[in-house]
């Protein structure tokens, strides 16, 4: 990845796409790392009687701020689907976001004081953790997939891709009319039963092992010596247009398995995230509950 | 011969409301329908078989026979053939042929129409596509909500309750309590309970005796209500910063739980010099010195010795102190003469070793108290006549001593010089020269007799080469025969508190300078430089790591109870 120089137009706003990791000049990253020394000074400043642990003096800032920092985390979800103007650039948020989430393994950990054991509290944390490694991963894929998918898509689109399957599908009804019955019975499976995405592993993996084109051109792959001049052209035109609807397939099945890889970290991400604010509460109320 | 047929084929498009037709005259022997071109009614999609179906004239009248594979539906029953006529529905794949009534001169007039149509190829392929995770059954909202809720049950809510209902329970900790584990015992606890505290702790109420409050002194002192005070009880009227400072600070300000199975005890040396690097400037009644660590900053050892022992006055030195610190026991005592090299006849000439005298106690911290019976008796022996081997003086009873001696020779008074004499008793006849001479016979005599006896082995009993004062010292106020009392001492660094047992692989001299020592008065007690040799500071690496509560006591059970339990309270 380079690092580009912000390319600020007049009104302000980029007029060149800008990574939300180098947005600013790294300016959250900044930010993060400071908040991560921050806590690391408050915890070697601290040193209470016994071991360091989460209710000394700095192990209760590190808390607070660590909770705090959740919170305003979690708050990203409602910025993003919010169309309210003046809240704040969308790109600088995720940037925040992503940095100051990381710095939160640094102040979480900090606060444990390393002490962790079979309860809510170390519960909180290995969600907490599991939230940030999710994450990690949705930014890995933010950063990789893209590329990946527009180098695959070869310049088209995915409507314009399923568009011309269609029409590829009702040229192959066309030839096929000409062909055998066991061609025609093929093309006619391969035509109706195509399938694209289906179950979310289906669509995660772009595994596809009954795909009924691919069993079309197995199927005709042979031409019968003793065919009939036209059936053997007819074949041979199925042939050619089903060797392009499945190179299209296998580009749109695999354009939305770079998409699934994009999306399915969220569905970690989220729920844990709600799982983690759970836990959190019943930390910090368990915590003065039995102070 | 079947002559030909002539059916009139209409070929029906239907466009909403309105209806298209075209229709043309077949001519041929038998009425072929399928896929293929050369079919009398070509039937053009892919569902259908290249040679489906053929339409008879026979005698009895129309027939459809089925010619490929699949099925052939006539009037809505799957059928191989069948007799039909005007108003018969044949299906084949997606194409309904619909007979009617024949115009003049033809055989037959059947209207085909595609019923199943293909529709939008693209409309078809997405309705057959699930593209997008939005798609498929996973939900991220749902997700959510029941981690939330489940979580916000099981770790928050049943805690709560759990607590609720066993605080309200009246509480022994001399009955352990369910050794099952609670679940609010294992969610909600932080760290490790302390090993003594673990039989009733998963009962967490035991201690956290209310809702978003700190742990209470009462819940200690449930248990430990008579643990010792740290310093004298001051007047209520006057308490001083120290006192107040005591006062205030909870039990758990020092004791901390769930720390592991380690004693709840804070080991950090900072606890204590918080008050105590500058207990001269803030209690300078206690007569301590500021301590501000150890090693460094730690005095040198101030060590109890005897004063006085006649009015048993002790006093407390430093060791460093010029004069060196004597102590006055009151004993003559030669460790040196004790310890030589080639022992002693008595005890077969081996030479003596500390354990021959310092028999330690049963818990092994300390020494039994030194005692004549105990460690002296077998070599020094009371006796006070060589004819007398077996008759010795009481130890410890000066008086006790001249009133024996004096009834001793007084009874053998009375026995031998009685009013008629008498034979004198056959062992006073194996007297040596200079032992006794038989008493006259008349009172006067026996009284004096008696009184120079008693001189003379009193003389020799308290002789100080052979006798008491061989080892006591004289206390001439009170007469000739007198022993000033003797005060040994068993702990010499009195607040400390040093456990032998634990130093037992560590000879007595390493410690000890006892071989060098020819006066009781010499302090035997090491100083601080003797034990830094081995112990250093509570973060040492590269010696025995060591705290103020090694060695000090901060609870002594002699000051009295350190918190008043009111009455009534647990």
């Amino acid at each position: 990845m380079t690092v580009v120089e912000p390319a600020v137009a007049l009104s302000g706003r980029p007029s060149r796409h800008e990574s939300f990791l180098i947005y600013a000049r790294f300016r959250y990253l900044k930010i993060a790392s400071a908040a991560a020394l921050l806590s690391l000074l408050l915890y070697l400043i601290d040193s209470p009687y016994g071991s360091r642990y989460g209710g000394s003096w700095a192990g209760y800032t590190l808390g607070t701020a660590g909770a705090l920092l959740i919170l305003w985390l979690m708050w990203f979800g409602y910025r993003k689907r919010s169309y309210l103007k003046d809240q704040g650039n969308l790109v600088a948020w995720l940037s925040a976001h992503v940095y100051l989430g990381l710095s939160l393994l640094v102040i979480a950990t900090l606060h444990t004081g390393f002490h962790f054991g079979w309860n809510i509290h170390t519960l909180a944390y290995v969600l907490m953790c599991l939230v940030i490694v999710s994450g990690a991963f949705g930014v890995f894929s933010y950063v990789r997939y893209p590329r990946v998918m527009t180098e695959n898509r070869h310049g088209t689109t995915m409507p314009q891709m399923l568009s011309r399957i269609a029409t590829l599908n009702d040229q192959l009804r066309t030839v096929a009319l000409s062909a055998d019955d066991k061609t025609a019975a093929l093309v006619e499976c391969a035509v109706e039963t195509t399938s694209i995405g289906g179950s979310f592993w289906r669509q995660l993996s772009g595994h596809y092992p009954h795909c009924t084109t691919a069993a079309a051109l197995t199927g005709i792959a042979e031409i019968p010596a003793n065919a009939a001049p036209e059936l053997a052209a007819a074949m041979r035109q199925l042939r050619v247009l089903l060797d392009e609807k499945g190179q299209l397939l296998t580009r749109a099945r695999q354009d939305i398995k770079y998409k699934a890889m994009m999306d399915i970290w969220l569905y970690f991400h989220v729920p844990l995230s709600f799982a983690l604010l759970a836990a959190l509460l019943a930390h910090v109320v368990a915590v003065f509950y039995l102070w | 011969m079947v002559e030909g047929m002539q059916v009139e084929v209409t070929f029906l498009t239907r466009r909403g409301a309105a209806v298209m037709r075209r229709s043309h005259t077949v001519t041929a022997e038998t009425i072929r329908f399928g896929r293929g071109t050369s079919n009398d009614v070509p039937l053009p999609d892919i569902r259908v078989e290249l040679t489906a179906a053929v339409l008879r004239q026979r005698a009895d009248g129309l027939f459809i026979e089925r010619l490929g594979d699949s099925p052939l539906r006539v009037n809505g029953g799957t059928t191989e053939a069948a007799l039909v006529g005007p108003g018969d529905e044949i299906l084949i794949g997606p194409y309904k042929i619909v007979l009617s009534n024949p115009p003049e001169g033809l055989h037959a007039a059947l209207s085909v129409e595609l019923v199943q149509t293909v529709g939008d190829a693209l409309q078809r392929l997405m309705a057959g596509s699930r593209i997008g995770l939005d798609q498929t059954w996973l939900s991220k909202r749902r997700a959510s909500w029941v981690l939330f809720a489940t979580l916000s049950i099981l770790c928050l809510a049943v805690p709560i309750v759990l607590y609720s209902m066993a605080a309200g329970v009246k509480r022994s900790i001399s009955v352990p309590v369910d050794t099952n584990p609670t679940f609010l015992g294992i969610a909600w606890n932080p760290g490790e309970i302390s090993n003594p505290h673990r039989y009733f702790a998963q009962n967490c109420a035991m201690c956290h005796q209310g809702a978003f409050s700190l742990v209470k002194d009462s819940a200690c002192l449930t248990c430990h209500s008579r643990i010792g005070n740290h310093v004298k009880s001051a007047a209520e009227s006057d308490p001083d910063l120290v006192h107040q400072r005591l006062q205030t600070t909870r039990c758990a300000d020092c004791h901390e739980e769930h720390r592991g199975l380690r004693s709840l005890v804070i080991r950090e040396g900072a606890l204590c010099v918080g008050c105590h690097r500058s207990l001269t400037e803030i209690m300078p009644s206690a007569g301590l010195r500021d301590v501000r660590g150890f090693p460094d900053g730690h005095p040198q050892f101030r060590v109890s010795v005897v004063a006085d022992a006649t009015t048993r006055r002790l006093t407390r030195i430093d060791l460093d102190a010029q004069p060196k610190p004597a102590d006055h026991p009151n004993l003559v005592f030669s460790h040196a003469a004790h310890l030589v090299a080639e022992g002693f006849p008595a005890l077969g000439y081996k030479p003596m070793v500390c354990a021959d005298c310092h028999v330690p106690e049963p818990s092994g911290q300390g020494f039994l108290a030194i005692t004549y019976k105990g460690q002296c008796h077998d070599c020094h022996t009371q006796k006070f006549d060589a004819a007398l081997p077996g008759k010795e003086v009481p130890h410890g009873d000066d008086e006790r001593v001249m009133t024996e001696v004096e009834g001793f020779y007084a009874s053998i008074a009375l026995r031998e010089g009685g009013p008629g004499g008498g034979a004198p008793a056959p062992e006073i006849e194996r007297r040596l020269p200079d032992s006794l001479s038989p008493p006259p016979s008349d009172p006067p005599g026996r009284r004096a007799w008696v009184r120079q006896q008693t001189t003379r082995a009193l003389g020799i009993i308290f002789d100080e080469k052979r006798g008491c004062f061989y080892c006591h010292v004289p206390d001439n106020t009170r007469g000739p025969y007198h022993v000033a009392p003797v005060v040994m001492l068993t702990r010499f660094l009195a607040p400390a508190r040093f456990d032998h047992a634990k130093h037992t692989p560590i000879e007595c001299d390493r410690c000890h300078d006892a071989r060098r020592s020819q006066a009781s008065s010499d302090v035997l007690v090491p100083g601080r430089a003797t034990c830094v040799t081995c112990h250093g500071a509570e973060s040492a690496s590269f010696k025995a790591q060591s705290t103020c509560t090694s060695c000090h006591v901060f609870h002594r059970q002699e000051l009295g109870p350190m918190r008043q339990v009111m009455a009534g309270e647990k």
